[in-house]
């Protein structure tokens, strides 16, 4: 519930104020956008299973965001970025598509 | 249960007692599920393959939480009740966890709305990177040059095309200038310009076509370009004198009355000069053999308006075609 509602209070607040980020961040921030929901989805798989910690789900969807966005930061500078980028949202995905079937088994049994 | 309490993030809070009875509750269901796979040894051995890899990302987040680490595994096959009763029980039971998503998927919203934004407004070039707008900015530099070439040709044509017409209309304005010249010669257009009015007056009317031929061709020779007699009588190439038998004068058929007015357009100096001199037409016709008297001016302009109607050519053609003016 209140996620959910979080969620909506933040796609309200990005469309009222229209915030914008640096020019030099703008190339990271769609794969931070997949970290970040690569992480969300195995923290509500978590819970589902009941193996959910809050400290652990903070830790892990700052750490994966920020790693997600050097990864391709570093492949920028030694000029492999596309590739990088590629690789790294190969894997996210993934990851959140196993994370998703472990939703789906554990809320529908199927 | 004690080593569940060893986790770094598991210790209890004593004054939050529903996060305890939660934890407990929660054990209690984990026990269950490892007493069902005890029931089924054997329970589904094609998800282990599957989902295995999943546990070394955020599906651990509650690792250190879990007393048995083993259940992994079955974890996803856990009755759909068990899922869909946590959902519903965190519907109505909101806990710190709920608020900190709230929070991180508030920045994930607000992140996800800029990105389509930044996507939507310019998706071509904003994202892109440095070395696709290089390649970017070749194309473009090479498809300019392109077309820089092709303005290049396009203008050369379209000097050609200019000169060309330029020398044709060149070559109408010489071509309409002789035609005005020449219709002033054939006496075909009215003319004006400097010239004289010669008035002869005559009262003996002693003046034959022979003496008015002989002004005519004084004033040629003086270079008049246009002659006109008593107004109504156009001066050609192929004008005539002559006498009718009562002693008039005739100019190409038409009769000439007395006094006998000759408007000639030329130099006005050079024409009076050529009427004036010694032994000209002026001391002819003031001489003792006719003894007429002639005045001379110079009005300015000379109009000239009586036409020589002009017949088409009986038999002389162009021998060859006309000659292209220069």
């Amino acid at each position: 519930m209140i996620p959910l509602i979080g969620l909506l209070v933040g796609i309200v607040l990005g469309l009222a104020f229209e915030p914008s980020i640096p020019q030099a961040l703008q190339p990271y921030l769609p794969i931070a956008i997949v970290a970040a929901m690569d992480a969300l989805f195995g923290a509500f798989r978590a819970y589902l299973e009941g193996t959910f910690t809050d400290r652990v789900f903070v830790v892990s969807f700052i750490s994966n965001v920020l790693i997600a966005a050097a990864i391709v930061y570093v492949g920028d500078q030694i000029g492999v970025g596309s590739q990088l980028a590629t690789g790294v949202v190969v894997v996210l995905g993934i990851r959140i598509f196993t994370n998703a079937a472990a939703i789906r088994r554990a809320l529908f049994r199927a | 249960m004690p080593q569940r309490f060893g986790g770094p993030c598991s210790v209890p809070d004593p004054s939050k007692p529903g996060a305890a009875v939660r934890r407990a509750r929660r054990r209690l269901v984990s026990l269950r599920r490892a007493q069902h796979r005890l029931a089924e040894p054997a329970g589904l051995p094609e998800l282990h393959g599957g989902i295995a890899e999943n546990h070394e990302g955020d599906a651990r987040a509650g690792a250190a939480d879990q007393d048995v680490p083993t259940v992994d595994d079955a974890a996803s096959v856990e009755p759909a009740a068990s899922g869909v009763g946590k959902l519903r029980r965190a519907f109505l039971h909101p806990g710190k966890g709920q608020v900190i998503a709230a929070a991180i998927l508030l920045l994930v919203g607000m992140a996800g709305v800029m990105q389509i934004k930044i996507n939507t407004a310019d998706a071509t070039y904003s994202g892109a990177r440095r070395e696709d707008l290089i390649q970017l900015l070749d194309g473009l530099g090479a498809q300019s040059r392109r077309l820089e070439s092709e303005i290049a040709e396009l203008e050369q044509t379209r000097t050609s095309l200019k000169s060309g017409a330029d020398s044709g209309r060149t070559a109408r304005d010489a071509v309409r200038k002789q035609v005005q010249d020449l219709s002033i010669l054939a006496g075909t257009v009215p003319a004006q310009g400097l010239g004289i009015r010669m008035r002869i007056s005559d009262p003996g009317g002693r003046v034959n076509a022979e003496v008015l031929l002989d002004a005519v061709e004084e004033l040629r020779d003086a270079g008049a370009e246009v002659i006109e007699i008593n107004d109504t009588v156009r001066i050609v190439a192929s004008s005539w004198f002559g006498q009718d038998g009562q002693g008039g004068l005739l100019v190409d058929g038409a009769s000439v009355t007395r006094p006998i007015t000759i408007e000639a357009i030329g130099d006005p100096h050079a024409l009076e000069e050529a009427a004036q001199f010694r032994g000209g037409i002026v001391s002819e016709i003031e001489g003792p053999r006719i003894s007429g008297h002639v005045q001379i001016e110079k009005p300015d302009p000379v109009a000239i308006d009586s036409l020589h109607a002009t017949n088409e050519n009986q038999y002389a053609r162009p021998a060859s075609a006309a000659p292209t003016p220069r």
